[in-house]
């Protein structure tokens, strides 16, 4: 009786181990980058965080076959490195001899990603399933791209610059005139001295016609 | 070059300027009614420099505006449709070059696809004309004002960039780089005529808008003094901005060489399922022996994927004009702390730069049309605005798909030939045309002594025979450099590739060459045939000419 069950322990275990292997047809491997990730608050790798794993992993099949009660021991580790790298496997719970399919706990894995992540508080990139490629948070695209908005606010204070720039003298000149030509009505007589004075002082205020030299040639030349 | 060439040069463009109170074209005419092609000349080419400058503007502006983001979008690949991976051609290549060449530039694979219009750059060129206007609008006098700021700003941006700089981890290689002389690249003379061009464009001799400014000075205006102390400040400008170029070099080369030791790293604890702490950053290149003695056969599996990893490649892995600004550039700013505000700094002083520069180009077309009597009865407003609509509609034609290409054309081929012949024949026409004696007279008349020894050697000697030297040099390398070739960017490699130029890109750098430097020889042409249809009145039209002009 005590044989029986004792070739039958051996048997099981056996058959598991031949379950688990690396490049088995229905096993994935699993790298983790602790230190990369956490740096100095890295944890040890121990067995106690192997049976962490293997619970949630269990988890995660629960989460995606409901109704299986998928339990630790069917997770089966094999291939540990210290790297800290492995291979696993996951058989039914209904028949330990029988590994799930391939595409089950590859589903079951996508689910539950971000919940096994936390659960060794590592992401995407440190906790590697190879074969299983992460699906990438969507990217945000606001309705107003933000470049618009601040092309908009330059554009419109430079507009309004040019605006204030051109109309300016023009306003200005029209007050002006205004208030000359009460003045004008009494000093009719040295209107000429002043339109001269006016025009010298206009050439070289403006600063864009630099005829003025040239004309002080034409009278000394001639 | 500098004291050979530049500040020689430059002091002759501002008494030229000064004397004469006209812009390039009307002050070669009075020097010489044969040589007012070469003012034409100048403004040929500033007409070019004009038309496609305001591009980078625009790259500056678009690159702005993407700094006030929370990722800077060239820092990221963005996400494929599937969402397994970061698209395509943004792997091949890196996000920075992804995001210069396809999100700001939207690429044609070559000169001779053309497609649409970049919208945003389309807006972004527009305002760079509009604040253009802004800044001429009222003539020289806004644009004095304006110059204050513009010059000053980029001095104190690059005085926070120097104390970043030098902060940053790796900086100290890339100054190391740059004050290790190569020995190579100094016997090139390819170096020497860059150095050459790189005065002329830096000092802004030869387009007329030193000519142009110095108009507008009083007679006797000092501007001797100011000729030697603005060429040295410009000089001490350019390496003080070269040790914060490099710097940021370093960095930059640093980063990426440790990046790629850390690939290769984790490349290593991956294959050999070696614990992660063995290999670190500094012991990789034993690791690498080691691995490569003990486990031959995998380790020869590994070695397409194993990468080169060296930091001399790195530095010298130079990218230049555009695509320093902004390729390699965005690339170190994008690892800084803090970089939306690094990035918005950095554009901001370019913006500055270009500016100023757009400010001088436009100022050396505007002064020699409004010398003309047609333009000077228009409003000085809306002719300012006439040109600068005509720049930016012609302008549009860069924002296309292939407009990066055309823009490199321009960029290569549309001023630097011009320069050195402009500046060449400048030279010549004042020392010996126009006679060395009467421009002393002039200066001592402006100023109240006449210049020393240094100078009349330089002008009359030493000057035109190194540009006799470089415009000969410069022809020989143009005919034996073969059929002209520009960089493609392909898509599917995510690399430039060299790619000849297609007949009408050809025909138009020829055009463009011949263009700006006929006008001397045809203007000069017209002057002889106008004078021998009216033979008597010659000597009246000598005197007239310089009043009319």
């Amino acid at each position: 009786m005590l044989e029986k069950i004792l070739l039958l322990f051996c048997l099981s275990s056996a058959l598991a181990e031949n379950l688990c292997r690396p490049d088995a047809s229905n096993g994935y491997k699993v790298r983790l980058s602790i230190k990369r990730a956490l740096g100095d608050e890295a944890y040890v790798w121990n067995q106690d965080e192997m049976f962490l794993f293997r619970a949630t992993l269990a988890f995660a099949m629960r989460n995606h076959l409901s109704g299986q009660d998928f339990q630790v021991s069917n997770i089966l580790v094999c291939d540990e490195t210290p790297r800290v790298s492995f291979w696993f496997i996951v058989t039914s719970p209904l028949d330990a001899t029988r590994p799930v399919g391939k595409e089950d706990v590859e589903e079951a894995i996508r689910k539950s990603r971000s919940r096994i992540n936390s659960a060794f508080l590592l992401t995407d990139q440190t906790l590697e399933f190879i074969g299983i490629i992460p699906t990438l948070a969507a990217p945000v695209s606001p309705d107003t791209p933000p470049w618009l908005i601040v092309f908009g606010v330059v554009m419109g204070s430079v507009g309004a610059g040019i605006i204030v720039l051109l109309v300016y003298p023009v306003v200005h000149k029209r007050l002006k005139k205004d208030e000359e030509e009460e003045e004008l009505e009494e000093e009719e007589g040295e209107e000429e001295t002043r339109r001269v004075k006016t025009m010298e002082n206009g050439a070289a205020g403006d600063g864009a016609h630099n005829l003025s030299f040239t004309d002080d040639e034409r009278f000394t030349q001639m | 070059m500098l004291f050979l060439e530049g500040v020689p040069l430059f002091y002759l463009e501002l008494a030229i300027g000064q004397k004469m109170s006209l812009g390039s074209i009307g002050a070669w005419t009075a020097i010489s009614p044969y040589l007012g092609g070469v003012g034409l000349a100048s403004v040929v080419t500033s007409l070019y420099l004009c038309l496609y400058y305001n591009i980078i503007n625009a790259w500056s502006f678009w690159y702005l505006f993407h700094s006030f983001q929370s990722v800077l979008p060239w820092a990221e690949c963005p996400i494929n449709s599937n969402r397994t991976g970061p698209t395509e051609e943004c792997e091949k290549a890196t996000p920075t070059q992804y995001f210069f060449y396809r999100e700001t530039l939207n690429i044609a694979p070559s000169i001779e696809e053309n497609g649409g219009i970049h919208g945003g750059q389309a807006l972004c060129l527009l305002l760079a004309w509009v604040i253009t206007y802004l800044f001429i609008v009222r003539g020289v006098k806004s644009t004095g004002k304006v110059v204050y700021f513009t010059a000053t700003f980029p001095y104190a941006v690059l005085l926070i960039y120097l104390v970043r700089g030098i902060t940053l981890h790796g900086a100290i290689n890339g100054v190391k780089f740059m004050f290790t002389p190569n020995m190579e690249h100094l016997a090139d003379p390819n170096t020497w005529i860059n150095a050459a061009t790189q005065i002329f464009f830096s000092l802004g001799l030869g387009f007329g808008s030193l000519i142009a400014f110095a108009s507008y000075n009083h007679y006797n205006n000092n501007f001797e003094r100011q000729a030697i102390v603005v060429s040295l400040i410009n000089s001490g400008t350019s390496i003080f901005a070269s040790i914060v170029t490099f710097s940021i070099y370093g960095f930059k080369a640093t980063v990426n060489y440790e990046s790629c030791l850390e690939r290769t790293r984790v490349l290593l604890l991956n294959t050999f399922n070696i614990a992660e702490d063995n290999i670190n950053i500094d012991n990789v290149f034993e690791w690498i022996e080691k691995l490569n003695t003990t486990y031959p056969e995998q380790f020869a599996k590994l070695n397409n994927k194993l990468e080169e990893c060296d930091l001399e490649t790195e530095l010298s892995s130079a990218v230049e004009g555009a695509g320093l600004a902004f390729i390699v550039y965005s690339e170190a700013i994008k690892n800084m702390p803090l970089p939306q505000l690094w990035s918005v700094l950095y554009f901001l002083m370019l913006l500055m730069l270009g500016m100023g520069s757009m400010l001088g180009n436009v100022t050396a077309i505007i002064t020699p049309l409004r010398d003309f009597k047609v333009m000077s009865h228009m409003s000085s407003e809306l002719f300012n605005g006439l040109v600068c609509v005509f720049c930016l509609l012609l302008g549009l034609g860069f924002t296309t798909t292939s407009g990066n290409y055309w823009f490199t054309i321009f960029n290569d081929y549309g001023a630097t030939f011009s320069l050195l012949f402009i500046v060449l024949i400048e030279v010549i026409t004042v020392s010996y045309i126009y006679g060395l004696k009467r421009f002393e007279k002039d200066i001592e008349d402006m100023l109240g002594h006449r210049p020393n020894w240094y100078w009349k050697i330089m002008w009359s000697i030493t000057s035109p025979l190194l540009l006799i030297f470089l415009f000969i040099i410069y022809i020989v390398k143009y005919i034996n450099g073969g059929t002209p070739t520009y960089q493609a960017w392909n898509k599917e490699l995510g690399t430039s590739v060299v790619t000849e130029y297609p007949v009408f890109g050809q025909l138009f750098i020829g055009l463009l060459l011949v263009s700006s430097i006929s006008c001397v020889p045809l203007t000069a042409l017209y002057v002889f045939c106008k004078k021998r249809k009216l033979g008597n009145h010659e000597k009246r039209e000598h005197t007239v000419s310089t009043v009319s002009a």
